[in-house]
């Protein structure tokens, strides 16, 4: 099984630490979804592990060999990057014709037939310039390059921004095809995250710099429970359970509990206890800091 | 599988519940192939280790069995096990869920055994 590993990854802007002593393995054939706030480090940490952009202090490796500026490591990764063109941007001119070409001549293998297969599934016309193109059109035409590249490990940065509910569910279908048949690992950066839930096999949140964690999407779910009663019930149904994003309202008091494994919520209190979805669970993690 | 995925419950007990009531109701037969993980994953737009788990609750139940190299198939009896255990459950947890909901609500035990006296026809 190959394996791609960040050892003490970190990546600095002048004095600002933008990435924090990463530590992350990423086991082929699994499909994870990556999370966290604007500014929390997803793009910078994708761009890292694909030699796009120049690592601080740390390491990334795939199968024990660094990634940096080594072609036989990068021939087996594609982060197809969130296209934001600006007027001025000299991408602007090309048309999507020479995009492709490029991909082509980048990509060591490149699959033309898919390519053409998913130009004309989203409906994308060649001639057009890239500038010509909406924010959708432009995700259409990542999503199109990280499927075709065949990467063994491809990255995907927001791939569903600006896509209608449709084809956002077509982007869900299309990457579990080539998931079951190929195998490909894949790494899936999203705000949209109950809707992609489901299709991640692991989470990983990225909390300003820092993996928060990285688990199982089901088990984590699984874990998480959202308690609500009166305060002193609910105080001791949680005591000394890892409690987050607590609401007082009135006598009442509700917080979001992410259990232990194996452990439950403190039987023989009058308290409600309902499930925790995987962006609610985000909110409480990353909405603001850790009460106990 | 026509069922739809809520967000109450985790989506492998989901997945694995369907199964069985897709058993029960006769959508699938004994000794029939089940869909695949595969198969599940793109219907639900879940991740086929999702759909595995699921699957492989209904395995260790005795409710499916795996034929090598061809799938899934629904075991001989299962029909007759799930709805044995469905009626376990129901009366361990939904009885008691109704009593205790009867109970805080003062009905009393005359009250109630008349109502299902007179509903269950």
């Amino acid at each position: 099984m190959s394996k791609l590993v960040c050892e003490n990854l970190t990546k600095q802007y002048g004095h600002k630490t933008v990435l924090d002593h990463i530590n992350l393995t990423l086991e082929s054939g699994k499909i994870y979804g990556l999370i966290g706030r604007n500014g929390a480090g997803k793009t910078t940490l994708l761009s890292l592990m694909s030699n796009q952009n120049p690592i601080s202090a740390g390491t990334a490796t795939i199968d024990g060999q660094r990634i940096w500026e080594n072609p036989k490591a990068l021939s087996r990764i594609c982060f197809s990057r969130e296209l934001n063109l600006s007027a001025e941007s000299a991408l602007s001119s090309y048309t999507l014709k020479a995009y492709l070409r490029a991909a082509e001549t980048y990509l060591p293998h490149w699959d033309k037939d898919m390519a053409g297969r998913l130009l004309e599934l989203f409906g994308l016309e060649k001639k057009k310039k890239l500038g010509k193109l909406s924010k959708g059109m432009l995700s259409m035409v990542t999503i199109l390059v990280a499927m075709a590249s065949k990467a063994e490990f491809t990255f995907l940065d927001e791939p569903v921004a600006g896509l209608d509910v449709v084809a956002r569910e077509q982007f869900y279908q299309l990457l579990l095809e080539e998931y079951t048949e190929t195998g490909r690992t894949f790494v899936l950066s999203t705000h949209i995250i109950e809707e992609a839930a489901d299709v991640m096999e692991e989470v990983i949140i990225l909390d300003r710099g820092k993996i928060l964690l990285k688990e199982n999407t089901q088990e984590l779910v699984d874990r998480a429970r959202y308690v609500t009663g009166l305060a002193d019930q609910v105080d001791c149904a949680t005591a000394g359970l890892p409690c987050h994003h607590v609401e007082n309202i009135g006598r009442s008091k509700a917080v979001t509990v992410l259990l232990p494994a194996g452990e439950d919520i403190n039987p023989g209190y009058d308290v409600t206890v309902q499930p925790v979805n995987l962006q609610k669970l985000f909110v409480a993690l990353c909405g603001e800091e850790v009460h106990r | 599988m026509n069922q739809r995925l809520t967000e109450e419950k985790s989506i492998y007990l989901q997945i694995s519940q369907m199964i069985e009531t897709d058993i029960l109701q006769g959508v699938l037969l004994e000794e029939e192939r089940v869909p695949s993980t595969n198969e599940l994953a793109k219907l639900y737009t879940i991740n086929p280790a999702t759909a595995a788990k699921g699957i492989n609750l209904l395995v260790e139940a005795g409710i499916l069995y795996k034929k090598r190299g061809i799938g899934m198939f629904v075991e001989a009896g299962a029909k007759e096990k799930i709805r044995a255990r469905r009626k376990e459950e129901f009366y361990r947890v939904r009885l008691q869920e109704l009593l205790d909901e009867a109970k805080s609500l003062g009905i009393t035990r005359e009250e109630l055994l008349e109502r299902i006296g007179g509903s269950a026809k």
